[in-house]
């Protein structure tokens, strides 16, 4: 990756082209109610997050952030079906939350790519699970459509160990998309990442997300106040567990498309970052630290 | 360039034939300290070449050395290929399975220890049969390392591969045949490496308790009853090189299935 691309590529360019948003938010995508997730564990009952609601609008980007083992993990994995709430209720689409669902594409925090298939087969494999009308040759049309979506079409005979992380993870990217669902779960999908691939990959799940005229619904768990920020249409900032509530949740009302160069200038950026900060922060400087 | 590289594939011939030569000056020693009680290289290699002729020689009274050896070889794939075929599935339902993995792991790690020879009378006294308590005993011992490294390999399944059937909702069969069997196939491939190791090392005691044609039975019958130290020096060799080759096809089996993380 070269840095004159880097910074071409950064811009958002694909033109706002929605018009119906609007619409779009009048309907919940997601809704939690009164979630408690407790876990047993041999100390006694551990429970990670407490009492949680929150709703999400269908095409609606909203980030989960806040201290490791926080419990926005866990949070989302109610979202998804793969944890189950102690109490309370998760509805996805108007229907509860049971388990997994093809509606829910997941991408995981260690890309989670099956390392004895080839990137092809990763996401044939899944869509083959998941969707069930479909020949296949129309499933095979979908893995070559979210490959090509990701430039990874002259990769696909790979296998994932000769993948660099980037490109890992743009394939989960395309293995949750090629299951057309109407939610996307990130969780710390740029975690492991350097600076500046997690800058190009941002830019690129914004434009797939256009590209589908944003009415996938995206929740992210992320540590990462830029991403945080630069992604999202509300961040989710959340209390430091056990117990984990919502400390608060903070809009961005920052225009779309946005620029990675541009909007670091911009005077309500600047605003919201300051109010994440001292949220999530409350040692700024050496002179914060207690001496003993 | 080109003269470096065929130099270097060279260089593991050529200490090959290091080794060769510290044991066989090793062996002449051995051989002169022992008045020649113990025959010498080259009077073995006399009686090699005596052994190796007519090897596939299957008349009633005599056999050559290739028909013994084939006879051991179909012994060892018999017990060794039924062993396997209950080994692999037994490590695979131990594997995915907590409850059995109790139930049963105690009873393999019992089992495991018994040395290959208590097994022998009662396969005899099953088959009433000598060459059959000798595939018996083969089938018993090439068993452990496959349950266990199958048990290991299935139930050292990251918790990454599994949500991905989770996730994205595999079949009970799919997740089998796509992240389960996938996962564990190098592991099971250790466990036959080393079960036929085991198996070719238990064919020889085998045969000589049981009698028959093959390759223990040649050691005993024609080398110490024959009187022929140089006959039973020839046959550890020849076994010492088919265990070596043995063990070699599955190391590339399990080259072919490995994979990078």
């Amino acid at each position: 990756m070269n840095t004159a691309i880097l910074t071409e590529e950064i811009v958002e360019t694909v033109p706002f082209f929605n018009t119906s948003k609007v619409d779009q938010l009048a309907t919940n995508s997601i809704e939690i109610n009164n979630v408690t997730v407790s876990f047993k564990t041999p100390k006694g009952i551990y429970t990670a997050v407490k009492d949680i609601s929150l709703t999400v609008k269908k095409g609606e980007i909203v980030s989960l952030i806040g201290h490791s083992g926080c419990g926005k993990s866990t949070l989302m994995g109610t979202i998804s079906g793969m944890v189950k709430p102690s109490n309370g209720t998760v509805m996805v689409n108007h229907s509860l939350v049971t388990k997994p669902g093809p509606d829910r594409g997941i991408v995981f925090q260690n890309y989670s790519l099956l390392p004895w298939f080839t990137v092809y087969k990763n996401i044939y494999e899944v869509v083959d699970a998941a969707i069930k009308n479909k020949t296949n040759k129309e499933k095979k049309e979908l893995v070559e459509k979210n490959l090509k979506m990701v430039n990874l079409w002259e990769h696909k005979d790979k296998l994932p160990g000769q993948l660099s992380g980037g490109m890992k993870q743009r394939v989960a990217i395309a293995r949750a998309f090629a299951i057309n669902p109407s939610i996307l779960l990130l969780d710390e999908p740029f975690g492991a990442l350097d600076a500046l691939t997690k800058s190009t990959m941002h830019v690129e799940l914004l434009k797939l997300w256009n590209l589908d005229n944003r009415e996938k619904t995206i929740i992210m768990v992320t540590h990462d106040i830029e991403e945080a920020i630069f992604l999202s249409d509300r961040v989710v900032v959340m209390n430091n567990g056990p117990a984990a509530t919502i400390k608060e949740i903070v809009d961005i009302p920052l225009a779309r498309p946005r620029n990675k160069k541009h909007i670091i200038h911009d005077p309500a950026y600047m605003t919201i970052h300051d109010k994440l900060l001292n949220l999530l922060i409350d040692k700024f400087s050496i002179d914060d630290i207690p001496t003993i | 360039m080109k003269n470096s590289i065929s130099l270097k594939s060279l260089l593991p011939a050529f200490y090959f034939a290091i080794g060769i030569a510290i044991v066989g000056g090793i062996w002449e020693l051995i051989a002169h300290l022992t008045k020649n009680e113990i025959p010498n290289p080259s009077t073995t290699w006399i009686t090699f070449k005596e052994v190796i002729q007519q090897p596939m020689q299957d008349d009633a009274d005599i056999k050559g050395i290739g028909t013994k050896l084939l006879s051991s070889l179909k012994r060892v794939g018999i017990g060794f290929g039924i062993g396997s075929l209950i080994a692999i599935p037994l490590g695979i339902i131990m594997g995915s399975s907590k409850t059995i993995m109790a139930i049963l792991n105690p009873i393999v790690q019992i089992l495991r220890p018994v040395s290959p020879l208590a097994w022998f009378p009662l396969g005899l006294a099953m088959f009433k049969d000598s060459p059959a308590a000798s595939v018996f005993m083969i089938f018993i011992c090439s068993l452990w390392p496959t349950v266990i490294n199958t048990s290991f390999g299935v139930s050292a399944i990251p918790q990454d591969h599994k949500n991905v059937g989770k996730a994205f909702g595999f079949s009970k069969w799919k997740y089998f045949i796509k992240i389960m069997l996938p996962y564990s196939l190098p592991h099971i491939l250790t466990g036959l490496r080393l079960s036929i190791g085991i198996a070719w090392m238990v064919i020889v005691a085998g045969e000589m308790l049981s009698g028959g044609i093959g390759l223990g039975y040649f050691v005993w019958e024609e080398g110490f009853n024959g009187g022929s130290v140089a006959k039973i020096i020839v046959a550890i060799i020849i076994i010492g090189v088919v265990g070596l080759i043995l063990d070699k096809i599955f190391m590339q089996l399990q080259k072919k299935f490995s994979y990078a993380a």
